[in-house]
């Protein structure tokens, strides 16, 4: 297992919007496949989770209906919503030019400026 | 769709709290729980697991709280946190807590019972299918608007296309004979089209045919579900049974349901009207209320306009009864209810001024207290309450107020409403349904929440734009220019609406007190007047019914305590009557040269008995009979229209019937007699011309118009006549027929004046109560600002400024103040009293009188506001204002 990172600040609402483009998932099962993902270098206070989920249902980007988990007891389920898809692919690509833009600045060398 | 998924959220956030609450509770245990059970399959006990799993799970209450914030139920904690902090800041000051809620509710109390009545009364749809599509039709010659003759309504209904059905009426009273005393019963005679006109279903029975609206047919009706309760004990039975209708067995085909009166006339029952050909061939007796339902397709326009081509040709057709006659066609609900419309609005208008008033009261008030709370709302926003915070919590403090100021003022409404229907005038339909109900509490919540919003957001807005600094470097001394100003601005326009609502209760007040001083036209003291329908079976003959009704004269003349006794056919101020068109002699047969004149048809005794003063001629005598020369007495505004400036004794006119020869044949009566005008219709009203006829000489006919109806007038000596005795007085000479609406002339008088004093009275109070809130508008700002300027003040006594001067400058502002909204207002009471004309009575709306006294009122009442601060003013000692601080 490689070093934890802390989550930047914001970002675990992307996380959360990646693992459920991936199919129905509950709170935990969430949690479960960021860490599964990140393979563990992610540290997520696992009470975070929460707030996180109940306010992206707030705006509608994702929604809960009750269903049985694996072993046959009551948990809700998250489900992408269309706005959800839309606001996943926006912040994606967001992500993706500030990381670029971020990295060039971080890999600027003393000659280059 | 992201706006729904959050209102859907907060409404479910707020809506089903305690659901979500225990919703976020079994799926955090869900999630501990599963987390558990992956440590326990590491290999750790149950135990240790469950412990591990809440340790990394974090503080669950808080994360329940971050929870809730996050789905928006912060919204609504806050508001609740801001409606609490609101009234904790207004049980702080209970005295200006107190006097802004009942402020508010004599505003909100106000408006809402005044609502409620013109909710009932004029809002309030008509009892009956698709009320928009009923019509009401009458003719209309000249100015007037007479009801459709049976001859006309035939017609109409044969050629017109525009109507799904088309139905007349006429208002008559009955002899109900039930199980006790004989009962005069309101009630209509119909046409069979008259319910499905207006699509009721009886409850039981059925409404009568078309087969049984023919003359000659067995005799049935329809009765109301009042009258099967109040009079038939509610029998299940009733139907197929007969009652007594003016004597003659009746039987009852129907029972229409409680909320069945379309021409809101209190109808108890409905019988046929069963034209006969000689009736449906009399164009001249306009009598009938018609209705139609138009169809479907048709407008009210397209309706009139068809309406318009009939009467060109009924014009041509019976150019003696129908020249010039047109026809008019309403909304059902405008024919009945379009006399309320005027009053009403102006009471609503009047309420709403006072709401107005009381809500810019108590914005001045929280003006006044933002002022010294500024410190402590800077506090708080130096502690990082944002701007809007501060006004929402301003605004919820106001809101708090606006609400308890409804209660109570629905309080106040409820109360207000039964006052109301209990001294309301009898004559205004359906007052009676007045009361507080969904759409009333709506209305008041409504009103509730505008007026906290209209005088909270002024203080509100102007408190979260205060800037930390000035508040803590500037002392409290110096003078806010601004919210002066907005608050003498306030005072300004609380003056001038009180003004206009004055002067309005000041013209309805002169106008009640010129009514009072008219003279009826005859003795109206000691008069007592009772009505006496004769069923036309058993009095069909009308040297019977006018010998009844002499035998009725004789008995009653003997009571003890009776001075004289006479009948009429419609006593004054008895309401109701019929005109005749009168076609004085030497005048071509033309309807254009017709007087519509009142027909009074009396005994000789009626003139002397009810005091008319004879002006010229003589009165008439028994010896007046149908042998002798037609005479008759005529009142002198007849005497003014047909003969101005001519000796009218002597002169001969035709009238009320034919000769022998037909219609043409003129039958003439001599005028013997003028007479003094009396106010039949009112003591309010206009005098109509007015021609009266010996019953001996009255055309046989007349019977009929009349009904065999005529009230009985006894003047007494003083006393009163039990009513008892006049009624066995009458049963003696007619068994089984009742007396009925008996009451003395004075009680006559004032319910003809009912409307107008209730008017008046209304109108008088919310100005007073304006007039006091103005009042204390004036004296709240002045001694505010004394308060304020000490300081000044006392630099001003100290170089040298007198006492005299000090009051005087204070006085100075505050009559400026109400000078600047006496001005605003008598400008608005020009413009708003001229709709007031068609309730006065001899006074011009904007009678100078009246204005004056207005203004000078409104202007001491400003002075003494003034006076006190004024006075505190001068005691300021300017050592003590100095160190004011």
């Amino acid at each position: 297992m490689g070093k934890q990172l802390d989550l930047l600040q914001g970002t675990l609402d992307m996380l959360i919007l990646k693992a459920v483009s991936l199919g129905p998932l509950h709170g935990y099962g969430i949690l479960l496949r960021i860490q599964q993902i990140s393979k563990d270098r992610l540290e997520i206070q696992q009470g975070s989770l929460y707030p996180a989920l109940y306010r992206l249902e707030h705006l509608g980007w994702i929604t809960s209906e009750w269903g049985e988990s694996e072993n046959k007891r009551k948990a809700k389920y998250y489900r992408l919503t269309a706005a959800g898809k839309r606001r996943l692919q926006a912040e994606t690509q967001n992500w993706n030019s500030m990381a670029d833009v971020i990295a060039g600045i971080l890999g600027t060398k003393p000659e280059e400026v | 769709m992201i706006f729904w998924s959050r209102l859907r959220s907060w409404l479910r956030a707020t809506g089903h709290r305690a659901r979500m609450e225990s919703e976020m509770d079994a799926e955090l245990r869900f999630h501990i729980e599963a987390l558990a059970a992956d440590l326990v399959r590491s290999g750790l006990s149950r135990q240790e697991a469950l412990r591990r799993a809440r340790l990394e799970f974090g503080a669950i209450e808080r994360v329940k709280e971050e929870g809730r914030e996050a789905r928006g139920v912060s919204f609504a904690d806050e508001m609740m946190q801001d409606l609490h902090y609101g009234q904790r800041v207004l049980s702080k000051s209970p005295g200006f807590a107190v006097v802004a809620v009942l402020t508010l509710a004599l505003g909100i109390g106000a408006t809402t019972a005044i609502f409620s009545v013109v909710n009932a009364v004029l809002m309030r749809p008509l009892a009956m299918e698709d009320p928009s599509r009923v019509v009401y039709l009458q003719e209309q010659w000249r100015d007037l608007f007479p009801g459709v003759s049976v001859g006309n309504f035939a017609d109409l209904k044969r050629q017109s296309t525009s109507f799904a059905k088309l139905c007349a009426s006429n208002n008559a009273s009955f002899n109900l004979e039930a199980r006790e005393l004989p009962e005069r019963v309101d009630g209509e005679i119909a046409t069979a089209d008259y319910f499905p006109t207006f699509g009721v279903r009886p409850i039981a029975g059925r409404f009568f045919t078309a087969a049984e609206d023919q003359p000659g047919q067995a005799r049935v009706v329809v009765i109301s579900e009042r009258l099967w309760r109040t009079r038939l004990h509610a029998d299940p039975s009733v139907v197929g049974q007969p009652i007594r209708i003016n004597g003659m067995p009746t039987t009852v085909v129907g029972v229409m349901p409680k909320s069945f009166d379309p021409l809101l006339s209190n109808s108890d029952l409905w019988i046929p009207a069963a034209y006969t050909a000689e009736q449906l061939a009399d164009h001249d007796d306009h009598y009938l209320n018609v209705m139609g339902r138009l169809k479907a397709s048709g407008s009210l326009g397209e309706a009139q306009s068809e309406l318009h081509v009939i009467a060109q040709r009924l014009q041509q057709q019976y150019p003696l009864d129908d020249k010039d006659r047109g026809f008019r066609l309403q909304p059902l609900a405008t024919a009945l209810l379009g006399d309320q419309r005027l009053g009403l609005r102006m009471m609503l208008a009047a309420v709403g001024f006072l709401l107005l008033i009381a809500c810019a009261n108590i914005a001045n008030l929280q003006l006044t207290r933002s002022r010294s709370r500024q410190k402590e709302i800077a506090m708080r926003a130096a502690l990082g309450a944002s701007p809007n915070r501060i006004v929402r919590q301003l605004l919820a403090e106001n809101l708090v107020l606006g609400l308890a100021g409804g209660v109570v003022g629905v309080l106040l409404a409820y109360w207000a409403v039964s006052w109301i229907i209990a001294h309301g005038p009898a004559e205004m339909p359906r007052l009676d349904q007045s009361r507080i109900d969904a759409s009333t509490l709506a209305f008041a919540c409504a009103v509730a929440l505008f007026s906290s919003f209209f005088f909270g957001l002024a203080p509100a807005l102007r408190s979260a734009s205060t800037r930390l600094n000035e508040v803590f470097k500037l002392g409290s001394s110096t003078s806010g220019g601004a919210r002066d100003r907005v608050r003498s601005l306030l005072v300004v326009l609380e003056v001038s609406l009180a003004l206009i609502l004055m002067v309005g209760a000041g013209l309805l007040v002169r106008s009640a007190l010129l009514v009072s001083h008219v003279d009826a036209g005859f003795d109206t003291s000691n008069v007592v007047v009772g009505r006496v329908g004769l069923p036309d079976p058993g009095y069909h003959d009308p040297t019977v019914a006018r010998q009844t009704f002499e035998r009725m004269i004789t008995v009653a003349a003997a009571l003890p305590g009776v001075e004289s006794v006479a009948v009429v056919s419609r006593a004054p101020l008895a309401g109701g009557g019929g005109s005749n068109g009168l076609l004085a002699e030497g005048q071509a047969i033309d309807p254009a040269n017709f007087v519509n004149s009142q027909l009074q048809i009396v005994s000789p005794s009626y003139l002397s008995t009810a005091r008319v003063p004879l002006r010229a001629g003589r009165d008439f005598t028994p010896q007046d009979t149908r042998d002798r020369t037609l005479v008759a007495i005529i009142n002198e505004t007849l005497a003014r229209t047909m003969w101005p400036g001519e000796n009218p004794i002597g002169r001969r006119f035709v009238c009320c019937e034919a000769g022998p020869k037909g219609r043409m044949d003129p039958v003439w009566h001599e005028v013997v007699g003028v007479v003094a005008d009396v106010r039949a219709w009112g003591l309010d009203h206009q005098v109509q011309p007015e021609f009266y006829i010996p019953i001996a000489q009255m055309p046989p006919s007349a019977w009929d118009w009349i009904g065999r109806t005529m009230d009985l007038v006894v003047r007494t000596r003083g006393g009163v006549v039990p009513v008892h005795e006049l009624q066995s007085v009458v049963a003696s000479v007619a068994p089984a027929v009742p007396i009925y609406r008996l009451s003395t002339m004075q009680q006559k008088i004032s319910s003809t004046l009912e409307r107008s004093h209730f008017d008046t009275f209304l109108l008088a109070i919310f100005a007073s109560t304006a007039l006091l809130l103005s009042s204390v508008g004036i004296y709240g700002v002045l001694s505010n600002i004394v308060a304020q300027r000490t300081r000044d003040i006392g630099i001003r006594m100290a170089l040298g400024a007198s006492q005299v001067q000090i009051a005087w400058d204070v006085l100075g502002f505050g009559m400026r103040l109400a000078g600047i909204g006496l001005a605003l207002g008598l400008v608005g009471a020009l413009a708003a009293t001229r709709l007031l004309s068609s309730l006065l009575f001899r006074v011009r709306p904007t009678d100078t009188i009246t204005f004056t006294a207005v203004s000078l009122i409104l202007q001491v009442v400003a002075l003494l506001a003034s006076y006190l601060p004024a006075r505190r003013a001068t005691r300021v000692d300017p050592m003590v204002a100095l160190r004011y601080e």
